[in-house]
């Protein structure tokens, strides 16, 4: 298992080409891909991603697969702002995509300026 | 019958349909692709008895009923029996409801968690699948919710995936039972849903549950009519459900009715992953209780799974009654395995456009699984797919013979031939290729004369041939 200073190693869905957003602020649904019992935990986190990790200070690794499963070649690097719920409020059987980016536009984490990698 | 799962593990090491690893095996992904391998290669039912991660008392049993033979011997049939005679003791054991009781004590009690020490990346439950969403706890399982408003009680198996220690997501299609009484009633009003996710219950219990059953029937008396005797519930912890008491796992809790979560995607019963991602239902667990030793119950889902049995032949004999109640002339259905529960054969009496629309009607008009129908005449034995091709190559119009219905919101999400746009809109078709000659065609003058031994010689002459078969020198 990764000690507390190494890099972790994360991955995420997306429903279609272009949901990840670059060098700015952006909810994700990410999975533990560290080994273990908890391997596959899932995590709705705030944060900034980008395809240069060496850009970016304490970094992670950010894996990518698509709607059907598909993992994409190369990762991505990723700093998580923040913890989202868990309990993410939305309607059952709705597009789950949507809530979330919904409950950051309620809390209006989307509006708040960020730094480039800072 | 069987108790509980143990009982009917014992049977199916007697009968040689169980294959026990001691060999450790890793939950992530290895598991998963040995059951799959085993399920393309209708081998036994596997039981991982040493698991990577995980202490030796925690062990998994994937593909339970994924086999006729295993099928058979949940019934308590001889394992050999033919697929005909099982879906034929199905029909008799299936209009017979025996009521279950209530026990006070049971096995499934043994070890009782709740609030803070509950965990559910606790069991070995596997990553299937490379690419799947997550590990999934559900997948041979028994989900246990009531409807507020009758009382009504559904068993269902439904998958649900673990999401974090006290979460799992789950996808109940919209158009299952458990999806309808949860939108119906609970979302509207707010209320969180409880629900109790069994693992590893008897056999015929988790059959029930799969069963394609009528809305407003209860699976726990089916479950007792398939084994002949009432079967042992006992009380959740935190909800007033009732569980089987021999079961080995209970994940107790409430589907919350103002939440989300991502689920999925999943290789799914007709062989795909399909994208069928992010649309979950969000269920948070208030107790777990388990057996000693408890044992995970495993469906390694994918083509040729325990839907690929169970399914089909408890959704043949619904489309039989269902048929029959609406006045179609219908003599016998057969779901082949093969055909991932998408397409049925059907044998009527007669049939001509009227009976293929009557029947393209009925099938799909609350919710439509199937996408392909055979409609064939008595001469076609329907669980014989060589004579079933032949009446399809044979005697199926390719235009007039084509009959076709288009639904939306009622679809069958997982079918793979979907685009994400109608998976979302829950779009979808069906087609009937209708395999009967016209009705209007004289049997005299129009209809052709099948040309095979049983049908184009006179009797006399197939009775001399059959007499004398050996005597030309034939060994069979």
């Amino acid at each position: 298992m990764a000690s507390k200073n190494e890099p972790r190693v994360w991955e995420t869905f997306l429903r279609r080409p272009g949901d990840l957003k670059e060098g700015v602020a952006i909810p994700l649904v990410i999975r533990d891909l560290n080994p273990g019992r908890k391997k596959y935990a899932l995590r709705h986190v705030l944060a900034i991603v980008s395809p240069k990790p060496q850009e970016i200070p304490q970094v992670d690794e950010l894996r990518v697969r698509t709607v059907v499963g598909v993992e994409l070649p190369g990762s991505w690097g990723i700093r998580i702002l923040e913890e989202l719920p868990v309990e993410l409020p939305g309607r059952p059987y709705q597009d789950f995509f949507l809530a979330l980016k919904a409950w950051v536009a309620d809390h209006k984490l989307d509006r708040e300026p960020q730094k480039k990698y800072e | 019958m069987f108790r509980d799962n143990r009982d009917f593990m014992a049977a199916l090491r007697s009968s040689g349909d169980l294959l026990e690893i001691e060999k450790e095996v890793h939950w992530d992904l290895e598991l998963g692709a040995v059951s799959r391998l085993a399920c393309e290669k209708e081998g036994p039912a596997v039981w991982f008895k040493r698991i990577a991660d995980y202490p030796e008392d925690k062990t998994a049993f994937a593909n339970p009923m994924a086999t006729w033979r295993r099928v058979a011997v949940a019934f308590g049939m001889k394992p050999d029996a033919p697929v005909k005679e099982i879906y034929a003791e199905y029909e008799r054991r299936e209009g017979r409801l025996i009521p279950p009781v209530t026990v006070d004590k049971a096995p499934c009690k043994e070890i009782v968690q709740r609030g803070g020490d509950i965990d559910l990346f606790a069991f070995p439950a596997p990553m299937l699948h490379d690419g799947d969403g997550g590990r999934y706890l559900g997948t041979w399982d028994l989900a246990v919710s009531r409807d507020p408003e009758t009382n009504w009680v559904n068993w269902g198996m439904y998958r649900f995936m673990v999401y974090d220690s006290l979460h799992l997501t789950g996808f109940p299609r919209p158009t299952s039972h458990l999806g309808k009484v949860f939108q119906d009633h609970y979302v509207p009003k707010k209320k969180a849903m409880p629900v109790a996710l069994v693992v590893g219950a008897d056999p015929l219990s988790h059959f029930a549950a799969a069963a394609t059953y009528h809305i407003g029937g209860e699976e726990g008396a089916l479950a007792g009519g398939l084994m002949g005797a009432p079967l042992e519930l006992v009380r959740c912890e935190s909800s007033d459900l009732l569980v089987p008491a021999q079961c080995e796992i209970v994940v107790e809790g409430e589907v919350l009715p103002d939440c989300v979560g991502l689920e999925g995607p999943y290789g799914e019963y007709p062989g795909y992953r399909t994208g069928e991602m992010g649309n979950g239902i969000l269920f948070r667990a208030a107790a777990v209780t388990h057996r000693k030793s408890p044992i995970l119950t495993v469906d390694a889902t994918g083509y040729r799974d325990d839907s690929s049995t169970i399914t089909a032949l408890t959704g043949a004999i619904a489309i039989k009654r269902r048929l029959d109640r609406h006045g179609v002339p219908v003599l016998d259905v057969n779901v082949p395995r093969d055909g991932a529960v998408h397409t049925a054969v059907i044998a009527v009496k007669y049939g001509g456009g009227q009976v293929a629309r009557q029947i393209l009607e009925t099938l799909t008009s609350r919710r439509a699984l199937l996408s392909k129908i055979l409609l064939v005449e008595p001469d076609v034995d329907v669980f014989d797919l060589g004579q079933v091709l032949h009446a399809f190559s044979t005697k199926c119009h390719p235009v007039h013979g084509i009959h076709t219905v288009q639904y939306e919101g009622r679809a069958n999400t997982l079918t793979p031939c979907y685009s994400q746009g109608e998976r979302a809109a829950q779009k979808g078709a069906t087609v009937l290729y209708d395999c009967t000659w016209p009705g209007e065609w004289s049997r005299e003058w129009e209809v052709p004369v099948k040309a095979t031994f049983e049908t184009i010689f006179p009797a006399s002459v197939r009775q001399k041939v059959l007499s004398q078969w050996r005597a030309y020198g034939f060994k069979e």
